[in-house]
């Protein structure tokens, strides 16, 4: 039954793909996207169905052919996966055809789209490594076509290279992780590999470990394997980058939760430690340059890098749980992550989808630019207000939910005996809290300095948003409501799903009968955020029938809000996206490093010198350190190695000569 | 204890009691002046109304019209009128009309 | 002079308008009483006398007065300066924001037409832009007849300039 909910999803996609290549027109662009959203909805649908069910499925296609052939089963910890890959899709789907113009460009962009969506779901259906390698990879390749989609613009090429280039390098590193499980566990089939893990010895263990960790870093934009996010996601186009964001880089973190919990058998300690650090400070660093960030795709981009930060913090923290017999904790770190993930899948897309929007109304993604839009494009507003209000974890919202329920986790250290794992959860917890402030800050300026005051060019003050798609962000925005106050809901299904992958009964320490979510102890804390969304609503309605009721009935005077006394307010007066973020500059200034030049036109004093440019650049801190001297040494290398080419057949007739003499000499071993 | 506080209870309260008591003073802060008809002849009258810098000495008729409000204190007309004008002394100049504060003093040569 | 409180009846006269407006004044702000100031271009002297005003040789705190930067919480409006028509837009502004009843002061010579005539850059005179209440003479008025002024404004002290002329006979003969 899930099977055919899943079969039917992926048969929506292969035939969007193929319907995408006659994309030129505007009724098969529409009935793709129609398509394509069909089989978003058959996914969510059978990925709620898997997440209730709380067990594997029967591997429901195996079919042997070389290096273990094809095998599919859908297990619990790929459900939540699978229903964010539907939500997605369905929200993309109803986006896509208002937002593209019908032509061949589009046509090969949709049909990369969609096989991207089925590579997407193949890679959380795979039943053994071959199928999880494979659909990886095409996976990769189809998205890095979507990043071409614009290729004559500037960062198209950069951004296409890097993201497949990390694609590669993470590749490589997650084949050798599952090249060693298999040899060491003798088989190529997930399952069986997680029932042997136990009896491999730990340090090979730990080797994958890492090497999946880095490995699915790079997907997943864990810092310092981040650096293609911010490249790739402005060049593609909006509902590209919000494919990108929503879900490509959650499958980083599927790939790191399927390792860390239930690949590798019983954890060790430093597991959950190491990536629970790297989370962390993935989160910090992510929204430190998402603050400084002028072009609103590049923003939201390190803010996705900073939610993956948190995701697998949370991840990493139920591993040490976990590893130190906390398993209840652990299994509902687990949990909590599983639900932040969902819940930035939501908000993050509904996010990209409308910057698109914005930029479409606006015909500009740059904050400094903008302005005012709450006038001009209010449906936009106040879509773009729920996802931030999401985002910045601001109660009732989804992301308020998820986040809080991280904190209940993390706060509960003290439960493990010994000094450095609790020392490293309350580090955590505390770089986690400082990331939850920037956010808000960085949210609010994004937000505000886009839409609210008055527009400060004149593209900004001729936005419009006719013919903007309303539909799709629209569902997404609901969608984040109601992750929120049906979060009881949600963590039923997340139960069933942890219990699927942890063995731990959950239900009583989770949640209590009147809505209320406990974290998997019952007199630690607890909330409900049904209750507490209710009681917002309320408290909110109170003053608003005070003063209906006691609005003054006899003559009232109105006049115009007390401004100071300003005679006329001009744009320039306002915050710019740079001033407002002045603050963080200046306070972390060492990690910014910033270089400023500063052009004056003349040395006349002020008034009289005519224009003045200051740019401020910040310091690319892993591009610089990292990312240089590696490129750089491989330069090295192949300018050693180049002599080799010499384009002499003499040379290369005697290297093949080499090469026959020792494979007879290795094969005759 | 702060040096002020010290400075303070030795020389006591320094407030003033205005309005229940008027420092003594108060007078001797500048004022508008008060005229003596008797020594106001015409032609004194005519250097007064030109050396004033804010126009509040004016001629209407057979008056001279000091206008308190545009009064500035600045001393010219006492020193050129000598025993013709003395400072008044008076500080509690506050009105609720404006024409309240135009004062008409009889000129001693009577109309020109 | 106009914007009269709700129950003026036609006939007043513009005097009696204002007397009755300082009355109601006076009953409400008796006790307590918050100053809003505006420069309209002064030389910033009678905002010395102003300041003065809070130090503890004057205190006025002791009569219940207070400055207040917010127009919405203030009672009265002391405006110095000759009125520079720069200005209008942000007095006009001031004036609208200060719920009723509120009462108008003009502080020092030049709101009261001295000093500057008016032309293409002030008015000269206050009551060209606004509804003036009590006018307080001075250059700059020192700050006991600042007191005086703002008592007459509610009705705590009495008009002593009315009943002078400013002239005496001679009594040196």
């Amino acid at each position: 039954m899930i099977a055919g909910w899943l079969w039917s999803a992926a048969a929506c996609w292969a035939a969007a793909a193929a319907l995408a290549l006659g994309a030129s027109r505007r009724v098969s662009l529409t009935l793709t996207a129609w398509v394509s959203s069909a089989g978003g909805l058959a996914a969510l649908v059978g990925g709620v169905l898997l997440a209730l069910r709380g067990t594997a499925t029967g591997t429901f296609a195996s079919s042997s052919g070389p290096v273990g052939g094809l095998v599919l089963r859908a297990t619990p910890l790929a459900s939540a996966f699978v229903v964010l890959l539907g939500l997605v899709a369905l929200a993309i789907g109803l986006f896509s055809p208002h937002y593209h113009k019908p032509g061949t460009g589009t046509a090969i962009y949709l049909s990369a789209y969609n096989g991207a969506l089925l590579a997407a779901l193949a890679v959380l259906v795979a039943g053994n490594v071959t199928t999880f390698l494979v659909a990886w990879e095409s996976m990769t390749l189809a998205s890095g076509l979507l990043v071409l989609r614009y290729r004559s613009q500037q960062g198209a090429a950069r951004g296409c290279l890097l993201y497949l280039a990390l694609g590669e390098v993470g590749f490589a590193l997650v084949v050798v992780a599952f090249v060693l499980m298999a040899t060491q566990c003798h088989s190529l089939d997930l399952a069986t590999i997680a029932t042997r893990a136990a009896s491999v010895p730990v340090a090979w263990r730990s080797a994958a470990f890492v090497l999946a960790l880095v490995g699915f870093g790079f997907k997943a934009g864990l810092v310092p394997f981040h650096i293609w996010l911010p490249v790739a996601h402005p060049a593609a186009p909006a509902d590209g980058s919000a494919f990108l964001s929503g879900l490509v880089v959650k499958l980083g973190v599927y790939g790191v939760a399927l390792f860390g919990f239930q690949l590798l058998g019983r954890q060790a300690p430093w597991w959950g430690l190491l990536t629970m650090s790297v989370g962390a400070l993935s989160a910090l660093v992510g929204i430190l340059y998402a603050m400084m960030e002028r072009d609103l795709k590049r923003f939201l981009a390190y803010s996705t890098v900073e939610n993956v930060g948190v995701i697998v913090a949370s991840l990493g923290a139920g591993m040490t749980f976990a590893s130190y017999g906390q398993r209840p904790l652990g299994a509902f770190l687990l949990l909590v992550a599983l639900y932040h993930a969902v819940n930035h899948g939501a908000y993050k897309t509904l996010l990209f989808l409308e910057a698109g929007a914005l930029e479409h109304g606006a015909g500009t993604r740059d904050l400094d630019q903008l302005g005012g839009l709450v006038r001009t494009m209010p449906a936009t507003t106040v879509i773009s207000l729920v996802g931030v209000l999401g985002i910045a974890a601001l109660p009732p919202l989804n992301g308020f939910v998820s986040e809080w329920l991280v904190f209940q986790g993390l706060f509960q250290g003290f439960r493990i005996p010994g000094h450095v794992p609790g020392v490293l959860i309350v580090l955590a917890a505390a770089v986690l809290g400082l990331t939850a402030g920037l956010v808000v800050m960085a949210f609010a300026r994004a937000f505000g300095i886009a839409f609210l005051g008055m527009p400060r060019t004149r593209h900004a003050a001729h936005a419009s948003e006719k013919g903007q798609p309303l539909l799709g962000p629209g569902l997404l925005a609901a969608a984040c409501a109601a992750l929120a106050v049906g979060a009881p809901a949600v963590l039923v299904a997340l139960d069933d799903i942890a219990r699927g992958v942890t063995g731990v009964e959950l239900r009583p320490d989770l949640l209590a009968r009147d809505l209320t979510v406990l974290p998997a102890h019952t007199a630690f804390s607890g909330f409900s955020p049904t209750y507490l969304a209710t009681f917002m609503v309320g408290v909110a309605a109170v003053p608003l029938l005070i003063y209906l009721a006691g609005r003054p009935r006899g003559a009232s005077r109105s006049v115009p809000v007390w401004d100071g006394g300003i005679v006329e307010f001009k744009p320039r007066m306002q915050y710019t996206a740079t001033t407002f973020a002045n603050p963080v500059r200046v306070i972390f200034q060492r990690f910014y490093s910033p270089t400023v030049h500063v052009d004056r036109a003349s040395e006349d004093p002020a008034g009289l010198s005519g224009p003045v440019h200051y740019r401020m650049q910040v310091l690319p801190l892993f591009e610089k350190y990292l990312y240089s001297p590696v490129v750089w040494l491989f330069r090295r290398l192949a300018r050693l190695l180049q002599p080799l080419q010499s384009g002499d057949v003499n040379w290369y007739l005697l290297y093949i000569l080499v090469a026959v003499v020792a494979a007879y000499f290795i094969a005759a071993r | 204890m702060s040096i002020w506080f010290l400075r303070g209870l030795r020389r006591g309260v320094v407030t003033t009691r205005y309005p229940a008591v008027t420092d003594r003073w108060a007078a001797q802060l500048p004022s508008p002046p008060l005229f003596v008809p008797a020594h106001l002849t015409a032609e004194l009258v005519e250097r007064l109304v030109a050396i004033c810098p804010s126009k509040a000495l004016a001629r209407e008729g057979a008056y001279l019209v000091l206008d308190v409000g545009a009064c500035t204190a600045c001393g010219r007309c006492l020193k050129a009128a000598g025993p013709a004008a003395r400072p008044s002394g008076v500080f509690e100049l506050a009105a609720t009309s404006r024409e309240r504060l135009l004062k008409r003093i009889p000129v001693k040569g009577g109309p020109p | 002079m106009n914007a009269v409180g709700p129950s003026s009846d036609v006939g007043d006269t513009p005097e009696e308008a204002v007397a009755a407006r300082l009355k109601q004044a006076a009953a409400m702000f008796g006790r307590s009483l918050h100053i809003r100031t505006v420069d309209t271009g002064s030389c910033a002297v009678c905002e010395s006398e102003i300041r003065l005003l809070l130090a503890p040789h004057y205190d006025l705190h002791r009569l219940g007065f207070f400055f207040t930067p917010a127009p919405r919480h203030a009672d009265l409006l002391m405006v110095t300066g000759p009125a520079v028509r720069a200005m209008d837009v942000a007095l006009q502004k001031t004036y609208a924001a200060m719920p009723e009843p509120k009462v108008v002061i003009a502080v020092g010579a030049c709101p009261l037409g001295g000093v500057y005539a008016e032309d293409a850059l002030v008015h000269g005179s206050l009551d060209k832009v606004l509804p003036v209440d009590v006018w307080a003479p001075g250059c700059p008025p020192s700050p006991l007849a600042l007191l005086h002024g703002l008592l007459v404004a509610v009705g705590r002290l009495a008009e002593k300039v009315g009943l002078l002329n400013f002239w005496e006979e001679d009594v040196a003969r």
